[in-house]
């Protein structure tokens, strides 16, 4: 099992109040399989899936990532955690300006001092952004960048996919390419994929869809 | 560095423009110390550079030589105390001399002593004194256009030859001329050879009616020296603050502006130390860059002005200006770190945990 979330819930308090932003969540993700969370606004999609990133700790619950409970680990260790095991795909792309597309690559191996660059340069290849390699973010279109997005998530080969909104700022074609790419990633090679989404015309791709409703999970 | 490099590159223009503040303010440093140093020596040089251990003066004067009277027929006594091994006498007198009997004159400061006496400097240029009516000056006259040989009269009576330049030897903004003579009996000092003996031990041996003094102290008695110096050295200290708040506000707003990328990358998996030692470098690269040209800068505007401006650059003290100019832009760039330290990786995430 990739990715396991227990009885997982994330209270915020305001005052006396309480607010259940995640409750009680329950999920197993098991290889090869890529999840869709969809639900309205508000429902606690992105909560749900910064806790199953280590960006956020839970108020209650565990979460294991490869058998490991992640839960309660010092934030260095977490950090190591997400650089080596997870592969973020944001909303926004969310690429460095400064970076050209290779060093956006480069980056993560100079944060686990490693070297890959053979890597970078095939998955880039592969994405067909070979010709792109030496453009900045704002040179590139809004599919490009979020396929340079991915790639940056796959160059540590990690073993959890996590997209949020991948598409939001895609037109619905470009938006089908960038998850078949995800699926198909995700699916070849083996790893876990959760990605929030809107987008209803793209749930067919994913293996399982999961619908929450004010935290809750609806059915799956 | 791999970021820092980069993003300096990426975003040259705002970085050339804090760069140029940077080197504004540097250049401003380095040139006004220079000037506190050229007024220091140009007003006291003479007392800077004064061969004697102490100077004795007398103890109502309040550290000013100018106000200091002591006479000839103590000097025995002063001879006979112990620690002291030799006295000689030193009176100062502030004249305009004419050249040459011409009409050409200059502003000098007369400083008489006895022949032979341990405060007649080592001459540049020329000779030493070999009789009362012969003088040796400070070089700065010879761009005045005074030569060897060159006679000077004092008032009415007092005519002398120049016979040797010497260095360094400037007093209340003018060229001294070094004068022999055992005449006067009222002198401002006397001035001390004492091997090994203690400030606190010929005091005590001359009695109250002196003070002993260093030639340290003797430069704070100068009425104008201090105000001069502390003008000076209050613009320097805040010309680093300013440096400090520049450079402060200027990271403070970038990282401000860079908040969601440093949540990105810490997401991404970059260690807040990592992102530290990332801004940190920035801000050593612009300043060393920038403090490097500055010292370019002042040494070219040093070599433009005209040679009779007190302006004295020394290699030691840009150093120190230097470093100092470096931890000022450090201690500048800290609240910046703080908001780097405080950014939490969840701000990658568009609504979840803000
Ligand atoms: N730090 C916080 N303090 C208080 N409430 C919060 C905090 N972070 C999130 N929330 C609340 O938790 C709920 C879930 O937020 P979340 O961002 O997970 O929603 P979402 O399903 O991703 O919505 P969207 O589709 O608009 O992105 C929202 O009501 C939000 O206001
Ligand atoms: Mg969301």
């Amino acid at each position: 099992m990739s990715l396991v979330l227990e009885n997982v819930s994330k209270i915020y308090r305001d005052g006396p109040k309480e607010f259940r932003a995640v409750d009680d969540v329950s999920l197993e993700v098991k290889q090869g399989e890529f999840i869709a969370i969809i639900g309205p606004s508000g429902s606690g999609k992105s909560t749900m899936l910064s806790i199953a990133g280590a960006l956020l700790s839970p108020s209650e619950g565990e979460v294991y990532l490869q058998g490991e409970n992640i839960t309660n680990l010092s934030t260095k260790k977490i950090t190591e955690k997400r650089r080596d095991q997870i592969g973020f795909v944001f909303q926004a792309a969310n690429l460095i300006p400064y970076l050209k597309v290779k060093d956006q690559l480069n980056l993560i191996d100079v944060l686990s001092k490693q070297k890959r660059a053979k890597r970078s340069i095939e998955l880039l290849e592969h994405f067909g952004l070979k010709h792109r390699i030496n453009k900045y973010p704002n040179e590139l279109s809004g599919g490009e960048r979020q396929r340079v997005a991915i790639a940056r998530a796959l160059i540590n080969d990690p073993q959890l996919i996590l997209a949020d909104e991948p598409t939001a700022s895609l037109d619905s074609k470009r938006g089908r390419e960038v998850v078949e790419l995800l699926a198909d990633e995700i699916k070849n090679s083996g790893k876990s994929g959760i990605m929030v989404t809107h987008d209803e015309r793209v749930l067919d791709v994913c293996d399982r869809v999961i619908s929450i409703r004010d935290g809750k999970i609806e059915k799956q | 560095m791999f970021l820092a490099i980069r993003e300096l590159f990426y975003s040259k223009l705002r970085y050339i423009l804090i760069g140029l503040i940077m080197v504004l303010v540097a250049s401003l440093i380095f040139i006004i110390s220079g000037l506190a140093k050229g007024l220091s020596a140009d007003n006291a040089s003479a007392i800077q550079e004064l061969q004697a251990d102490y100077v004795i003066l007398n103890s109502d004067a309040e550290m000013d030589m100018t106000k200091s009277f002591v006479s000839r027929s103590n000097m025995k006594q002063m001879e006979q105390a112990d620690g002291i091994k030799e006295v000689n006498s030193l009176s100062i007198q502030m004249r305009n001399a004419t050249v040459n009997g011409t009409d050409k004159n200059e502003d000098v400061s007369i400083f008489i002593t006895e022949p032979e006496s341990m405060l007649l400097p080592i001459v540049a240029e020329g000779n030493a004194i070999n009789s009362t009516n012969e003088v040796i000056v400070d070089q700065s006259l010879k761009r005045e256009g005074i030569q060897l040989g060159d006679t000077l009269t004092f008032g009415e009576d007092k005519e002398v030859k120049v016979v040797g330049f010497t260095t360094e030897q400037r007093y209340s903004h003018t060229p001294v001329v070094f004068m022999t003579s055992e005449k006067p009996e009222k002198m401002n000092a006397f001035v001390v050879n004492s091997g090994e003996a203690s400030l606190t031990s010929i005091q005590d041996e001359i009695g109250s009616n002196y003070e002993v003094v260093t030639n340290g102290e003797l430069l704070k008695g100068i009425p104008s020296y201090s105000q001069e110096q502390a003008s000076l050295n209050m613009m320097i200290v805040f010309l680093y603050v300013i440096a400090a708040f520049v450079l402060a506000a200027f990271f403070y707003v970038i990282t401000l502006q860079k908040r969601d990328q440093f949540g990105v990358l810490k997401a991404l998996g970059a260690k807040t130390a990592y992102l530290i030692r990332s801004v940190i470098g920035q801000v050593l690269i612009i300043s060393v860059l920038c403090i490097g040209i500055g010292v370019g800068l002042t040494y070219g505007i040093g070599a433009a002005f005209p040679a009779d401006m007190p302006f004295k650059l020394s290699p030691i003290g840009m150093l120190q200006s230097s470093m100092l100019i470096l931890a000022v832009s450090l201690v500048g760039a800290l609240i910046s770190l703080v908001q780097v330290i405080k950014i939490d990786p969840i701000e990658a995430i568009e609504g979840a945990g803000k």
